[in-house]
């Protein structure tokens, strides 16, 4: 009766490679395989760069025949991310699990949905929940949650508490670089759905038909002229999508002075507030600031639009934010403070990094 | 029925539409919130989109922040029917992560009750299942009428009637009642007996037979490469049960057979399912007559339960098929990875590749005969 702790913490030797690794390592030389001791499974972490060949060579080899995918599974270690794979084969009933790190910056693994069927859903899941892309999916549309979310569930950076105070800042967030980007460059029409693709060809076949009718054509005639409006259409769609993404020369800077004008009035405002200001000479303070602000501006001098220092986004604000809750409140437990201290505790915190912010 | 000779009419002689159906959310058909979204061609599905997610819960995200015996509750809200085989799983797999032993006496008890339950899953797929088929009423009775015996004595030991929470790492939450033996055995009679009567419903029943006969076969080849696990597989006649392949808890110790398949049809699921049922009556009485006494759990176990640094891919044979956890610990008293693999997740993801050039009245029975919880394939 263990409970484990007491496992010794000297220097790690490196674990034996089991009789499956060794298979591994004879099979695919040059291939760097490190190993982790699990119970029930052996675990070897590749690099990606050899991730591909190594996941052909576990289902196809004779000596491998890795067949089924039982399990595929993302972590968050904080700095890198993380897939694994539990394999099993049922014809040597040999089991193996394959780890693949790779980078926030850079979250891409190669798909293996073309070698196992049933890695289809479960990647999509992890992209959804990771936002680990896999190259060469078919279909990485999210499962559980609706599309455009925007963010990733079960990352760690996802806060579990407070969450609506920071999905409201953060999809605010999100909202307004979309409108930004509309504003800038012109959006990109949406993607049609199956259901309305099936309608437009609707029209397309009904508007041809009673054209070839009014036009007393054949029905063999008939037949034909619906036939060339339908890949007359099928061909729109498959080029489609081309018009609109070259349109409008970026107003940006626009919508860039357009905010530094505000944050100059939020400042004002809030200036007087503090002062105690009655409302009459808050709006000349506000009224002087949007003058200045102007004339700034008309003079090029424009210290306003460019920015100080790169400020923080908001969606950076909300994660630093949740972050500074997390780890007020885990200190507070380890601490052993009760919910009530715990609340004020963070609470205090929360203040303390909004006071932060605004200096 | 044979519903493969359908034929495309040709191309160019008549100009048709695909029509798109939604079946579901809402709808009693498919088995709780679940939507799938048929294109059809007359009456022949050629194309099935599956839409899931209505029961997210983020029982993966949620205990991740939760002590490790906390974490054992969320397990009986994953696969509502077979809760005891999910808690079986995890606590199976801190078990093996922190070295604890489960007493002898709660192995065997936790055995009993994941069987019990195993049959109660059963039972509930045959009662769903024959309503989906169309014979309504008396099937569906029988075996809530037995489900309900096993689910009293459920309640009887744990208190509680569907979210037991009963197992925990090192044993069970407390010892069973005095007359647990005598319970049993009563339980088990009327089981054998409610067994013989739904066979006698269903076996050569003629609307199970034209329904589900050479309906939506599989090879056992697409069966492994879509990971279907569970009756599903074993339908193709792959006998593949991971309490024989990778024996865990003490199943080894018991004597029982794997019932498969030959045309991995669904009237082979069907009957695979009553074979099943049988199977786990032999164990529970084999348990029960090996149950030693002594206590239910393990000594020197802290308050706080802290699970040293390791990760393990622990999996059980569920009703479903492989019902897995897959955990990372750092060392804390909490998971730091809390991954849940139902069975039916994967076995709904094969859906469309079994759907697809059936009949749309088929497809409801196809999905029927994959046996999905949703809250198991949502978390």
């Amino acid at each position: 009766m263990t409970t484990g702790q007491e496992t010794a913490q000297e220097a790690p030797p490196p674990p034996e490679p089991g009789p499956l690794v060794k298979l591994l390592q004879e099979l695919l030389p040059g291939v760097g395989f490190e190993i982790r001791e699990t119970p029930l499974d052996e675990t070897v972490t590749i690099s990606r760069d050899n991730f591909a060949k190594v996941m052909e060579t576990l289902k196809s080899h004779e000596r491998l025949r890795f067949d089924y995918l039982r399990c595929l599974s993302g972590v968050d270690y904080l700095t890198e991310l993380e897939t694994v794979y539990h394999f099993y084969s049922y014809e040597h009933g040999h089991k193996l699990a394959v780890k693949v790190r790779c980078p926030y910056e850079d979250a891409h693994v190669p798909t293996v949905s073309h070698i196992w069927a049933t890695a289809n859903w479960h990647e999509r899941e992890t992209h959804e929940m990771y936002g680990i892309v896999f190259d060469g999916h078919p279909d990485l549309r999210p499962l559980l949650t609706e599309e455009g979310l925007g963010y990733y569930l079960l990352r760690k950076s996802h806060p579990l508490a407070d969450i609506e105070e920071w999905q409201e800042s953060y999809l605010s967030a999100i909202d307004e670089a979309k409108r930004q980007a509309a504003a800038a460059g012109g959006e990109a029409p949406p993607p049609m759905s199956k259901v309305a693709i099936a309608q437009a060809k609707a029209k397309v076949m009904k508007e041809a038909r009673d054209k070839a009718r009014s036009e007393g054509l054949s029905p063999e005639d008939e037949k034909a002229a619906v036939r060339a409006a339908i890949d007359k259409f099928n061909e729109d769609l498959a080029s489609g999508q081309a018009g609109g993404a070259a349109a409008a020369p970026a107003p940006m800077s626009k919508v860039e002075l357009a905010q530094a004008k505000a944050k100059v009035i939020t400042k004002a405002r809030s200036e007087a507030r503090a002062k105690g200001m009655s409302t009459e000479d808050e709006k000349a303070l506000v009224a002087e600031a949007i003058k200045k602000f102007s004339a700034e501006q008309e003079a090029g001098a424009a210290p306003a639009t460019a920015a100080p220092k790169k400020e923080m986004s908001k969606v950076e604000l909300a994660q630093a934010k949740a972050k500074v809750i997390t780890k007020a409140r885990s200190e507070a437990r380890a601490q052993g403070m009760s919910t009530e201290d715990e609340k004020k505790f963070v609470a205090e915190a929360l203040k303390k990094f909004s006071a932060e912010q605004g200096s | 029925m044979a519903t493969t000779d359908y034929t495309i009419p040709g191309e160019h002689d008549l100009e048709t539409l695909d029509i798109h159906v939604n079946v579901g959310p809402q709808h009693p058909a498919t088995h709780g919130v679940f939507r799938m979204v048929l294109t059809i061609d007359g009456e022949v599905v050629t194309d099935v989109d599956p839409v899931i997610g209505y029961m997210h819960r983020g029982n993966e995200k949620l205990p991740e922040n939760c002590d490790y015996r906390q974490v054992i509750g969320y397990h009986d809200r994953t696969d509502y029917l077979a809760q005891f085989n999910t808690e079986h799983c995890f606590v199976e797999a801190v078990e093996k992560l922190t070295g604890i032993v489960p007493t002898e006496r709660s192995q065997y008890v936790r055995v009993i009750l994941a069987e019990l339950n195993r049959i109660t899953s059963h039972l509930m797929f045959v009662g769903a299942f024959s309503t989906d088929i169309g014979i309504f009423g008396t099937a569906f009775m029988y075996a809530f009428r037995d489900r309900e015996i096993v689910q009293e004595f459920f309640e009887e030991i744990t208190g509680e009637r569907m979210m037991y929470n009963y197992f925990r790492p090192g044993g069970v939450a407390w010892d069973v009642p005095d007359n647990f033996r005598e319970r049993c055995n009563q339980v088990l009679d009327h089981i054998k007996k409610g067994i013989d009567d739904l066979e006698g419903l269903i076996v050569d029943n003629e609307v199970v037979l034209a329904r589900c006969r050479g309906l939506s076969r599989m090879s056992t080849d697409d069966a492994i490469n879509w990971g279907l696990s569970g009756p599903l597989l074993r339908s193709t006649g792959l006998a593949f049960d991971l309490r024989k392949a990778e024996p865990y808890s003490i199943y080894d110790r018991f004597d029982f057979d794997i019932p498969t398949g030959i045309d991995g049809d669904i009237y082979d699921r069907v009957l695979i399912r009553l074979e099943e049922m049988k199977q786990s009556v032999r164990i529970v009485e084999q348990a029960l007559a090996e149950m030693p006494g002594g206590p239910i759990m393990a000594e020197g176990l802290k308050r706080v339960l802290r699970v040293p640094e390791g990760e393990i891919y622990m999996r059980v044979e569920g009703p479903r098929g492989e019902y897995g956890v897959y955990i990372v610990a750092t060392g804390a008293d909490k998971p730091y990875r809390h991954k849940v693999r139902g069975a039916s997740f994967s076995n709904l993801s094969a859906l469309r590749a079994m759907s697809v050039g059936n009949y749309v009245s088929d497809v409801i029975i196809i999905l029927g005969s994959i046996d999905i919880v949703l809250c198991e394939v949502d978390r």
